[in-house]
């Protein structure tokens, strides 16, 4: 390792003393390449790399700079010091700034004189800055002006010129750390952003943080696999080829069977189709979706974060809008826009695992089953909420999903994780929409109240509600569904029956 | 760099500063109209000399909200740091004498201080604050007066006319005007505060200390409506109401939001709500002078704010719900 | 034994914003019987109850709008508007003519929500102008003079007396128990709160989140046109410069009741608190000869204090 520019060993840190966020870390970054670090939600990579510019300290581990052994820094500028710097996922601009502005936004008082600022030496340095670093934009502009990509890259310039100003001397490489920075490109914007970043790379180290795959293994020197806070695999490819499937199953596999759900229903399918949907596009997200969903089926949707599998589900929950294509619900045609209260009406309901989404927090369990159940509880005459009937609604929605609490009037802000979950779902055990979409219903929390989820869901489903899954964990795809389609860049690739996906995926 | 300017009827400078700053458009179009409409009573010196004073009065108030609407927040406080302080002088007069004017100065200072850490640590909509600030305001003007307007003499050199022609109160504005130009242009405080009203987070991700600008921004807001107040002491006649005018609250905002600073923040600035007072007074004057009812031109006045509201609220995106 | 006092520590920590306004009720009832002992006798009552009554009627429509963590300016504007209307077209309408206020001012609050749900204007800048354009309004109509009322008909829906109280009274509390029961017993009220406690929740639920908004504006410029009618009913006349400070006490009654700024929490049943609280203060510095000067210092002031004290520093603040 000695010609590597930064390098860390051993790196551990537990939040809370029980979750190893991450486990034994080593891994270097040498001179002018880009090295990946892929893996999934939680398995790490964003609290290594919020460790390496001195967001957290790690519990364990030691940093090398230029073979040097030296401290792990403290803060942002500390990091910058060390040439680290980092460009965030999403936030990260500053539309109404100029150019230049923005490229020296916190460094202003090298340039201030007599409190004035030297905006015409700024100007200049910048439009030398962005021309030695082959962006292609002018200083004077407006950030919100420039393409997304542009704007991607004139933040990577300026994580660049932080360093550079921080450190003081021109000769040190720049150690940039982008976190997932294609996240809001679409496929040219893509491309474009990186043909850019290959020259770059000339002036600058790289840590790319990703989950897409196909882009990983055409643009980084080298990937490290980061997997529930352990580095599982590392692949060189100016050594080894590597196939997007070894890759996808280092990401996604597990080796230890944590659980084997008792429940696994699977064949129930009819013949009547619920949902259909025929050539369905959104350019940049997805492209011609074709499939028919039958009552009492559930149908997964399965591929890497940035596949457009979030993108199709929220599509059809109507919370976005698709461009050409058909979406066919119950024989009834959809228009391409309509908010999700229109949705729900012709029968589709979307459940979402993201705490406090879908949830009122401060209200009791009872107001938030009933909610969406609104017509059931009011009296016959007038619509009057028939307090009595709302409580026995969530009194028998309590026991049936087995949620741990005191009383239905118990504020949801109070519950665990898993409890609060099976409040969201409760309500559409209670509602039985036509469809159910589950956009990643289990994210976060423990085993015990999956299965509890997974057994609802699967009751739901034999009573003829067919459902559309998207998730992180290969395992609930084969627990839960019928047929599975993995996307990849937004188009279906193949379809699967749960005992080929779990052969793909390795379970 | 491109500049492609070679064969356009006009220049793409002009093309440029219009589409940035339409209501220029909207200044040359109210005046035209008006001097086509009422050629006589609106093209008059008496009238221009209106225009100016009221210009006059309407920046002097607008100039330092203007700060805080470019961080997003709002501040409504200014005319109740013009009354108050106004009061102020009058009690502290047998004390310090002349020197007591700069009372109202520390009044805006530390209002705008408070109402920025009050603002900042509380969380309230600065909005709610600032009004209820302004009504609290009001009561101890009220209070302390005793009810009646308190004339002050002793400060009319500060309006002694130096040019012939021009009002002094214009010659003492400008550079109060400019300081604020300069800075949130050319310094690195208005940047900051730029960019805190164009995305927070990402200002606080590029290690800006956020709160601690936006008490900044408040206590600048603060400072120019004081000094503003101390020439429009005299400028209005050496003394202050004690009866709070809707009016006086509210104009100052439409030149704002006229000028074209988005309630949202981000852009905009003092430079453009010297346009807007502008534009403002002539509008109120044409109509003012036109046959309509004098009680029709608030009317209108309440339009213009919408409308403008809306023009510089267009092209914001709706509740997302991802 | 020791878990007592934490157990009740904590009761209080959480019904603070119940407990409060309670004690403060007690406490300023206790202090202005005390300097005037007539303060709560007969001719004091009636005379709270003629200030209390259309306050509370207008105040319950604000509610409903911070419910939804919006503000509506317009209020005192839509109330002095409805007022006017009444008094100087009583004349050629007769009755008619509280139909006709009552929907001019819905017609307002539509503007306003149409302002904030459509185009996305904060809604204390849109009802803010809204509330110029409507003073305009008053202004032009009633030329700027006195208008008196002296239709008998009229007066009397707010001042016959019914088992020795002003109709007023009955008008408020009906108003006010009808708010009750759509805040806590209708889907309206549930989607109400649930606008303004979750935003999102809301719209993946099935409700309309823009449409909602609308309405609660239209409810709420329908309870300030029906207390401009009832003032006026109790006034018997006025100008156009009556409510003119109106705006902070009403807010001011709204969050020392307990519903915060932020949306989603409170609700009319603790606006009666607040409304308490506010003309009581109001009532007894007017006992007292104090101005209206230092009652605005102490309402400005009571606003301030309960903004801070009930709002949820944890979530953003839709304006």
């Amino acid at each position: 390792m000695d010609d590597s520019l930064l390098a860390v060993k051993g790196v551990s840190k537990t939040f809370g003393g029980v979750v190893h966020a991450l486990d034994d870390i080593s891994l270097a970054a040498r001179r002018n390449e880009i090295v990946g670090i892929v893996g999934e939600n939680g398995a790490g990579k964003s609290t290594l790399m919020k460790i390496l510019v001195g967001v957290y300290p790690p519990d364990k581990g030691e940093l090398y700079h230029k073979g040097e052994k030296v401290p792990f820094p403290r803060d942002p500028k500390e990091a910058a010091k060390r040439g680290i710097s980092i460009v965030y996922q999403e936030k990260g601009v500053i539309p109404w700034l100029k150019v230049y502005q923005f490229l020296f936004l916190g460094h202003e008082d090298k340039y201030v004189k007599f409190s004035k600022l030297q905006t015409d030496k700024m100007k200049k340095q910048a439009a030398d800055i962005l021309e030695e670093l082959h962006v292609k934009c002018d200083a004077e502009v407006f950030m919100h002006e420039l393409p997304l990509s542009t704007q991607k890259m004139v933040e990577i310039a300026r994580a660049i010129l932080s360093v550079r100003l921080e450190s003081g001397e021109d000769g040190t490489t720049p150690i940039i750390i982008l976190d997932e920075p294609t996240g809001p490109l679409n496929d040219e914007e893509r491309r474009e952003l990186f043909s850019d970043l290959l020259e770059m790379k000339k002036n600058a180290s790289f840590f790319f943080i990703s989950h897409i795959i196909p882009e990983v293994r055409e643009f980084t020197d080298r990937v490290h696999v980061l997997r529930d806070g352990k580095l599982v695999a590392n692949y060189d490819f100016s050594e080894e080829k590597i196939e997007e499937e070894d890759l996808f199953r280092a990401i996604v596999g597990r080796e230890s069977s944590e659980y084997i759900s008792k429940v696994e229903i699977k064949g129930l399918a009819s013949k009547t189709v619920a949902l259909t949907a025929k050539d369905l596009t959104k350019k940049g997200h997805y492209y011609d979706i074709t499939f028919d969903l039958h009552e009492g089926e559930c149908v997964g949707i399965f591929g890497p974060a940035g596949s457009g599998k979030s993108q199709i589900i929220r599509t059809i929950a109507g919370i976005m809008s698709f461009e050409k294509g058909e979406l066919v619900v119950n024989g009834q045609k959809l228009k391409a826009s309509e908010l999700p209260y229109v949705r729900l009406k012709k029968g589709i309901g979307y459940f979402s695992g993201e705490t406090g989404k879908e949830l009122f927090l401060n209200w009791p369990i009872l107001k938030n089953i009933s909610f969406v159940n609104m017509q059931k509880i009011l009296g016959k005459f007038m619509p009057v909420i028939n307090f009595n009937a709302e409580r026995k609604m969530a009194q028998r929605i309590v026991q049936l999903l087995r949620i741990r609490t005191p009383s239905v009037n118990t504020d949801c802000y109070s519950l665990s994780g898993g409890n609060k979950q099976k409040v969201s779902v409760g309500k559409w055990v209670e509602r039985k929409p036509d469809i159910l979409l589950l956009d990643d219903p289990t994210i976060g929390i423990d085993v015990g109240a999956r299965e509890d989820i997974y057994e609802v869901l699967s009751e739901m489903k034999k009573s003829g509600i067919c459902m559309i899954l998207v998730s992180d964990d290969p395992k609930e795809y084969s627990i839960l569904c019928d047929r599975i389609m993995f996307v990849m860049d937004g188009r279906i690739q193949k379809v699967l029956s749960p005992d080929e996906f779990r052969k793909v995926v390795g379970i | 760099m491109k500049r492609s300017t070679g064969n356009r009827l006009i220049p793409a400078v002009i093309v440029r500063t219009l589409k940035e700053q339409p209501v220029i458009i909207a200044l040359i179009a109210v005046f035209v109209l008006f001097s086509i409409l009422f050629p006589d009573r609106f093209l008059s010196f008496l009238n221009f000399k209106t225009i100016l004073r009221q210009f006059i009065t309407l920046t002097l108030f607008a100039i330092g909200p203007s700060i805080v609407v470019v961080t997003g927040s709002l501040d409504l406080s200014y005319v109740g740091i013009w009354m108050l302080g106004g009061i102020l002088v009058w009690l502290c007069m047998p004390v310090f004498g002349l020197l007591s004017i700069f009372v109202i100065l520390l009044l805006g200072v530390t209002t705008g201080f408070v109402i920025g850490v009050i603002q900042t640590k509380a969380k309230i909509p600065s909005f709610i604050l600032t009004l209820s600030l302004l009504v609290t305001y009001w009561g101890l003007t009220a209070l302390l007066s005793g009810g009646y307007p308190r004339p002050v003499r002793g400060y009319g050199f500060i309006t002694t006319r130096l040019i012939p022609y021009i009002p002094t109160t214009l010659l003492w504005s400008i550079p109060i005007i400019a300081a604020a130009i300069f800075i949130m242009k050319c310094t690195k405080i208005g940047t900051y505060l730029y960019a805190i009203g164009s995305n927070e987070e990402g200002a606080q991700l590029a290690g800006i200390n956020v709160d601690k600008y936006k008490i900044l921004a408040f206590t600048l807001s603060g400072l120019f409506t004081g000094i503003g107040s101390m020439i429009l002491f005299q400028h209005l006649g050496g003394s202050t109401p004690v009866e709070l005018n809707l009016n006086t609250v509210v104009w100052p905002l439409v030149a704002i939001v006229l000028g074209g600073t988005p309630l949202m923040g981000g852009s905009g600035g003092p430079q453009r709500t010297i346009l807007g007072a502008f534009t403002f007074c002539v509008f109120y004057r044409g109509v003012y002078i036109s046959p309509l009812h004098p009680y029709s031109v608030q009317l209108l006045v309440g339009l213009l704010l919408i409308v403008s509201i809306i023009v510089s609220a267009r092209g914001l995106k709706s509740v997302t719900i991802t | 034994m020791t878990t007592r006092p934490g157990l009740s520590r904590e009761w209080l920590r959480k019904n603070m914003t119940t407990v409060g306004p309670i004690v403060f009720v007690i406490a300023v009832e206790v202090v202005f019987q005390m300097i005037n002992p007539f303060f709560l006798k007969y001719q004091g009552i009636i005379s709270l109850i003629y200030s209390m009554s259309y306050f509370l009627v207008a105040a319950c429509g604000l509610t409903f709008v911070i419910m939804t963590g919006s503000f509506d300016f317009s209020v005192p504007s839509l109330l002095k508007l409805s007022a006017l209307l009444c008094v100087l077209y009583i004349e050629d309408l007769g009755l008619w003519v509280i139909p006709l206020a009552l929907l001019v001012c819905v017609g307002f609050g539509f503007i306003n929500g149409l302002f904030l749900a459509k185009f996305n204007v904060p809604s204390f800048m849109a009802t803010l102008g809204v509330s110029i354009v409507v003073e305009g309004i008053a202004r032009y109509l009633s030329k700027g003079f006195l208008q008196i009322m002296d239709d008998k008909a009229f007066r009397s829906l707010s001042t016959t007396f019914i088992a020795g109280l002003p109709s007023v009274f009955y008008w408020g509390m009906g108003i006010w128990l009808i708010s009750i029961f759509l805040a806590l017993r209708t889907p309206f009220g549930r989607r109400t709160y649930a606008v303004g406690g979750n935003l999102i929740g809301a719209a993946l639920s099935d409700t309309n989140v823009a449409r909602h908004r609308i309405y609660v504006f239209m409810l709420s410029g329908f309870l300030s046109g029906l207390a401009g009618v009832l003032y006026m009913a109790q006034m018997g006349g006025g100008s156009v410069e009556m409510g003119a400070d109106m705006a902070i006490p009403l807010f001011a009654s709204v969050v020392a009741g307990g519903t915060a700024l932020t949306g989603g929490v409170g609700g009319p049943h603790r606006t009666l608190l607040g409304v308490i609280i506010i003309t009581w203060i109001q009532a007894g510095m007017n006992m007292l000869a104090i101005g209206r000067d230092i009652q605005m210092l102490t309402f400005g002031l009571i606003a301030i204090g309960m903004s801070i004290a009930t709002i949820d520093r944890k979530r953003k603040i839709i304006k």
